[in-house]
């Protein structure tokens, strides 16, 4: 709970303005991907540790994976299909193969219909996503952060015993 | 870029890195000696084991199998041994081991502490059904015991054959009757299954597509490109359904192959029947046979029933790891795996090459090599090979080969076994009371081969001894048998043993002849009355009566049930291929309708064509 806390507030604050547009899409992209492709699979290893050594907004990535992983479940028969149309296209088959017949790639499980349906979707996806959150991001600034510190639900969690103990550990903590 | 992020990465790195050297020896020891310990049946037990994740070694100090029959005593044990797996399959949970070597290997060594091992009792208490090989060794076991208990000195005629029965409780009937209960709940499942199986309203649905496909009315070629689609899914439907019933044969045709194996047994059941009566009144059957089982049964049958457990707990893993190969688990959406080339089909365990030194209980130096123990053969498309052997300085020799081979659809294996030139001196050829002496010199040479094909066992075990000097005692016993004994073995300088354990013909036989087998039988015949004969033959014919015509009746529900079952299923078979005949018909008649359309078509266009230019 203090966890969640924790990430909620760094959130609240990173979009308020404490971290760049560009760091809050970085996270939300590379969040994006994780929660979209099946969690167990190599390149998100890379993916978890992109986000830990790049500037990127922490909290954003952990919203986004939840947000994006809800959406998985529903999109993963389009992945599937994606997926199957790639690895039966007759001019991919060398790639195919040969990527199979390497190690390093056949552990990256992108012979499977899911894996590389959605990691293939999710690359995509970045293209618009990453300016998209960075306009939202100004905008969110802008137009609602005001209305949103002002609705019931953050004045209630404003008043919950845990938030108040929390604040006050970061004050103490500086 | 994060600096912390980057330390933070590392120091994950560099801690799950000493984690595991820290924690994964011992764990894996533990594991490996809990799942091998519950395989064997006693204590498996590792010593110093070491896993080295950068080299990919395994290496240990020493290894000890338990004897689940003895747990003061090791099956084998190792020294040192080190080997080395490969990497990649290991990603892919896959143990695929070069080669082992295994230095100090010994037979049968005495342990310091007990083995013992309990076994947890399983979570669902159910006792698994004992394979076919332990049901044969519990049958050889069993009937060269009770041969070898036979009193051939101590026969009296006299025999109150109703309460010699009311004392030895006949088991034949029981086991007769529960057969027929357990056949009866099989041929019921059999019957429902026939009832309830789907694929009766399957093909009701498959008819009534191919009737609502009104050929005359389609009148445009996207419709019947759209039926001809259509019509192709029945196909496949169709073939699926007949896969269906092919299954459904191939496990009814397992079931009886069960039932002629169960019902093979009644034979058995009751001569065991006959057999106790007659031991009970004390009346061995004396021929060449008997005579030869009692004499050398029980030690020849002893090592034989220890090659077939080998052979049982080859066939069992074998059956049950190739059972959990690559199991598909379902939890997401989990896609479809491609595979675009056989690089990785690996079983998941996989040892290529055992090379073996030690030497055995008797010292005798053994070397060899065991090839290809893996999880599926058919996967690795080798079977399991061993070929050990070894000589000491005093002429002796042994020589272990054989293959477990589950390549084809029948499981194989066999076993060669040969030990030769050791002394007899000072041993007896028998536990029997019919040969009680001491040797004082010969040497003995033991051959014994061991074939199985799925249900069917052919083997021959020959025990050869020559040189012989028996040594009579100062005041051997004067009794008339006795005598004549000892001046037919006293002129016999060897003695040669065969016996065959076969069911190729039926049920399972156990025949043993020796060369001297006549000459105990001419002694014993010359010494016994025909009262013998004559109580035997009451005896025997009481057996029949109480027994009564269960058998028959059994073999005539077998059979009138068995007919049912494949008469329910040519039924099945032949809906089944009416509909596929029905289903390609249309097919046909659909691309002949296209044909006529596209024909139509083309001609209006011709004709519309020819107007507009003037023609």
């Amino acid at each position: 709970m203090f966890l969640i806390l924790k990430y909620i507030s760094k959130l609240l604050k990173a979009l308020a303005s404490e971290a760049s547009p560009g760091q809050i899409a970085g996270g939300f992209i590379l969040g994006m991907i994780i929660g979209l492709t099946p969690l167990m699979s190599l390149h998100n290893l890379v993916i978890v540790i992109l986000i830990i050594i790049l500037k990127v907004n922490f909290g954003m990535a952990i919203l986004s994976f939840l947000i994006f992983s809800g959406i998985a479940y529903l999109a993963d028969p389009v992945f599937h299909n994606f997926g199957i149309w790639l690895l039966e296209k007759e001019s991919l088959q060398a790639i195919w193969t040969s990527m199979y017949d390497n190690e390093f790639w056949a552990i990256t499980k992108f012979y499977n219909t899911v894996v590389l349906g959605s990691f293939l979707i999710a690359l995509i996806l970045c293209i618009p996503m990453f300016p998209l959150t960075r306009v939202g991001v100004v905008q969110y600034r802008k137009h609602i952060h005001e209305r949103v510190m002002k609705t019931k639900a953050m004045k209630w969690l404003k008043g919950t015993k845990l938030y108040t103990v929390y604040n006050t550990y970061q004050k103490v903590r500086g | 870029m994060r600096i912390k992020g980057l330390i933070f990465v590392a120091v994950i790195i560099g801690l799950v890195f000493l984690a595991s050297w820290i924690s994964v020896d011992s764990y894996l020891e533990s594991e490996i000696e809990y799942q091998a310990s519950l395989a064997n049946g006693a204590l498996v037990e590792i010593d110093g084991l070491e896993l080295s994740l950068v080299d990919l070694k395994v290496r240990w100090d020493r290894l000890q199998i338990t004897n689940p029959e003895n747990t003061w005593e090791n099956s084998f044990e190792t020294g040192e041994a080190e080997l080395d797996f490969l990497f990649w399959p290991a990603l892919w949970e896959r143990v695929i081991i070069e080669d082992i070597i295994f230095k100090d290997f010994r037979f049968d060594s005495e342990r310091e502490t007990d083995g013992y091992f309990e076994i947890p009792v399983n979570e669902d208490g159910e006792q698994a059904e004992p394979g076919f090989l332990t049901t044969i060794i519990s049958d050889i076991t069993s009937e060269v015991s009770a041969n070898a208990e036979t009193k051939f000195l101590d026969i009296k005629a006299d025999v109150n054959v109703d309460s010699l029965l009311a004392i030895l409780n006949l088991q034949a009937p029981n086991k007769i009757d529960s057969l027929k209960n357990g056949l009866e709940q099989k041929y019921s499942k059999w019957d429902s299954t026939f009832t309830n199986t789907d694929i009766n309203q399957e093909i009701a649905g498959i008819k009534k597509t191919i009737d609502a496909i009104n050929i005359k009315n389609i009148k445009a070629v996207d419709k019947v490109v759209a039926s001809i689609k259509n019509v192709e899914k029945l196909t496949k439907q169709v073939d699926s359904l007949r896969t269906k019933a092919q299954t459904i044969r191939n496990d009814f045709q397992e079931d009886f192959g069960d039932a002629r194996f169960s019902v093979g047994r009644i034979d058995n059941w009751i001569r065991n029947d006959y057999d106790r009566a007659l031991k009970l009144a004390k009346l061995p059957t004396i021929d060449a046979q008997n005579i030869a089982q009692t004499l050398f049964g029980q030690e020849l049958f002893s090592d034989y029933a220890g090659y077939l457990e080998y052979a049982a707990i080859a066939r069992e893993y074998s059956s049950r790891l190739t059972g959990g190969e690559d199991e598909e688990k379902i939890a997401r959406y989990e896609g479809k795996d491609y595979k675009f080339s056989d690089k990785y089909d690996w079983p998941r365990l996989w040892i290529q090459n055992i090379d073996i030194s030690g030497e055995t209980k008797t010292a005798i130096q053994l070397a060899g090599k065991i090839t290809n123990i893996s999880s599926n053969q058919s996967k690795t498309k080798e079977p399991i090979k061993f070929d050990l052997g070894g000589a000491d300085d005093g002429n002796r020799s042994v020589k272990v080969t054989g293959e477990f081979n589950y390549l084809g659809e029948d499981p194989k294996e066999n076993i060669r076994f040969e030990y030769a030139g050791f002394n007899l001196a000072g041993t007896k050829l028998s536990p029997s009371e019919l040969l009680p002496y001491e040797l004082v010199e010969g040497t003995g040479q033991i051959a014994a081969e061991v074939n199985i094909i799925d249900r069917r066992i052919d083997s021959r075990i020959d025990y050869k001894n020559q040189g012989l000097q028996f040594d009579f005692g100062e005041n051997p016993s004067q009794g008339r048998v006795q005598r004549l004994i000892r001046d037919a073995v006293s002129s016999a300088d060897q003695i040669n043993v065969t016996a065959l354990v076969d069911n190729v013909d039926g049920p399972l036989k156990i025949r043993i002849r020796s060369n001297i087998d006549d000459l105990f039988v001419n002694a014993l015949k010359s010494t016994v009355s025909k009262e013998v004969d004559q109580a035997r033959a009451r005896i025997e014919n009481e057996v029949q009566q109480r027994i009564g015509d269960r058998k028959e009746e059994l073999l005539a529900f077998k059979d009138e049930k068995e007919a049912e079952i494949r008469q329910e299923y040519d039924k099945l078979e032949a809906k089944v291929n009416e509909q596929l005949k029905l289903v390609e018909q249309k097919k046909e008649e659909l691309e002949k309708r296209k044909k006529e359309i596209e024909e139509e078509l083309k001609k209006k266009a011709a004709d519309a064509l020819k107007k507009r230019i003037g023609f």
